[in-house]
């Protein structure tokens, strides 16, 4: 691919932004519903960038990957929402064909959820200053109430900066990577991939079942997988 | 003064907002007092000292899940209106923070949440279009989401003092309970079709019996050591487009 054939203006580029601002809200600030999670957020970056079905494709090894973390507690978890986007997005631009892209655009995803949740920290430090004098708020409940929306809308501005800052130079690094095609080593990126892919479930599956009993319950999966693919319902 | 409708209706659309100034000294706890102003407001109408008390009362530290924070913004605006002495209410808060992060942990984040993504991934890998696979999982997850906030809210004002009662035994935990196992075979089986899709999908000859092997020993491994292979994962990620660069570079 040339770069001439790169679906990347600055129309797609202000949407994508705006776009970031929203999915950096949506997974603590408001509302929660889980446009943030990868499944959608890298849906919504290929689909800007002409190509949902290789946005989707993204989407979901990355989410195969957050799925081992479950925000329990004080437990640390990638921002998958901007991530997800740019990933997403720079696949689609790629032309979302090429392998070597997408194993390329996963790890930018992977990669900067994790600088996704540097920011959440900053931001969380931040809202220590913004939530004070605790007297000042109470005397005032209408400026409570302004400090908690300012809060908020802090929490779309690092969205949007996030997709700002990485959009572009991801689009880039990944169509780099189009031209490289299959070789003696490509075989085993694959194999790490797919490998990587099974523990990141089985850390995954742990997360959820209660104790460790239900290890059995992954190879029945895997079983009926098994039997959708060669039932051809794949 | 009682409440209006109105005034519940804005403090429950408010805990959809109620982590928006998390922090880590006081956790949710201004989220709480956000979501609780238009009840407070109505309670202490014309009394900006209580106001005042009150605000102050409902901004110290808090934690508990997001959706089920609308249980205590509801059950505090009730021991508010009914005048309940402020050492009690500030007990009834230190109770409530642990029962309202487990049990939201364990149903929502644990399986609600995972169930409903993987039935997306799995409606797009069986060849539902990305738009309708996107909307599966949302709309899917959302209708729990929603109904999770309005039982929460409900339950909330109705039982006061003795929503920790309510907790206990709960719905939610009894779900997530029978909701498991599900889980973890949907994991499995999607996980199985997507690897499927993408070697289909590289054009690159594999050995599919011994690769299905080693990955089911990969899953089985990780599960019974989550945090180790979670970074073995993570270094197979990592590993993967270095390999196919310089494959490609090489080549």
């Amino acid at each position: 691919m040339s770069w001439s054939e790169l679906y990347l203006g600055p129309g797609n580029w202000i949407l994508a932004v705006l776009a970031g601002a929203v999915l950096g809200m949506d997974a603590v600030s408001w509302p929660q519903v889980m446009v943030s999670r990868p499944l959608v957020s890298a849906t919504i970056g290929g689909w800007l960038l002409g190509n949902p079905v290789a946005g989707m494709l993204v989407g979901l090894v990355l989410e195969i990957y957050a799925l081992r973390h479950p925000p329990f507690g004080a437990a640390k978890y990638p921002d998958t929402g901007p991530a997800g986007l740019v990933a997403g997005a720079a696949y689609a631009a790629s032309g979302g064909q090429a392998v070597g892209a997408l194993l390329v655009s996963v790890v930018i995803g992977w990669g900067l959820g994790w600088v996704g949740t540097v920011t959440i920290h900053v931001r969380r430090r931040l809202n220590e200053r913004i939530m004070s004098p605790a007297f000042d708020l109470a005397a005032d409940p209408s400026l409570l109430e302004q400090r908690h929306r300012i809060a908020i809308w802090l929490d779309a501005l690092r969205g949007g900066v996030l997709v700002a800052a990485f959009l572009v130079p991801s689009v880039l690094v990944v169509t780099l990577a189009v031209g490289t095609g299959p070789s003696d080593l490509g075989r085993y990126a694959l194999a790490s991939l797919v490998l990587g892919l099974a523990a990141s479930a089985g850390a995954a599956a742990r997360a959820s079942a209660f104790g460790v009993r239900g290890w059995p319950l992954i190879l029945a999966g895997a079983g009926l997988g098994l039997l959708l693919v060669f039932g051809g319902l794949t | 003064m009682r409440p209006l409708r109105s005034d519940q209706l804005a403090a429950w659309s408010r805990t959809f907002a109620v982590q928006g100034s998390w922090n880590y000294r006081t956790l949710v706890g201004t989220g709480i007092a956000y979501a609780m102003m238009p009840l407070l407001r109505r309670i202490y109408a014309g009394d900006p000292v209580q106001l005042r008390e009150a605000v102050e009362r409902s901004m110290r530290p808090f934690n508990g899940h997001p959706y089920l924070c609308a249980m205590a913004v509801a059950a505090l605006g009730r021991l508010e209106q009914d005048q309940t002495d402020p050492q009690t209410i500030e007990k009834f808060r230190s109770a409530l923070r642990g029962p309202l992060g487990t049990v939201g942990d364990r149903a929502v984040w644990g399986q609600w949440r995972p169930i409903c993504i993987l039935t997306g991934m799995l409606a797009f890998l069986l060849g539902a279009g990305p738009a309708w696979s996107a909307a599966v999982f949302l709309v899917l997850y959302n209708g729990g989401h929603v109904a999770i906030r309005i039982w929460a809210y409900v339950k909330g004002w109705e039982a006061g003092l003795e929503v920790g009662r309510l907790l206990r035994g709960a719905w939610l935990e009894r779900w997530a309970g029978r909701l498991w196992p599900i889980n973890i075979m949907l994991i499995g089986a999607v996980v199985l079709i997507l690897a499927e899709r993408l070697v289909r999908e590289a054009g690159v000859s594999l050995e599919s019996w011994a690769l299905l092997g080693m990955g089911a020993v990969a899953a089985l491994v990780a599960f019974r050591f989550p945090r180790q292979g979670g970074r073995a994962a993570a270094a197979l990620l990592l590993i993967a487009p270095l390999l196919w660069l310089l494959g490609g570079l090489a080549g």
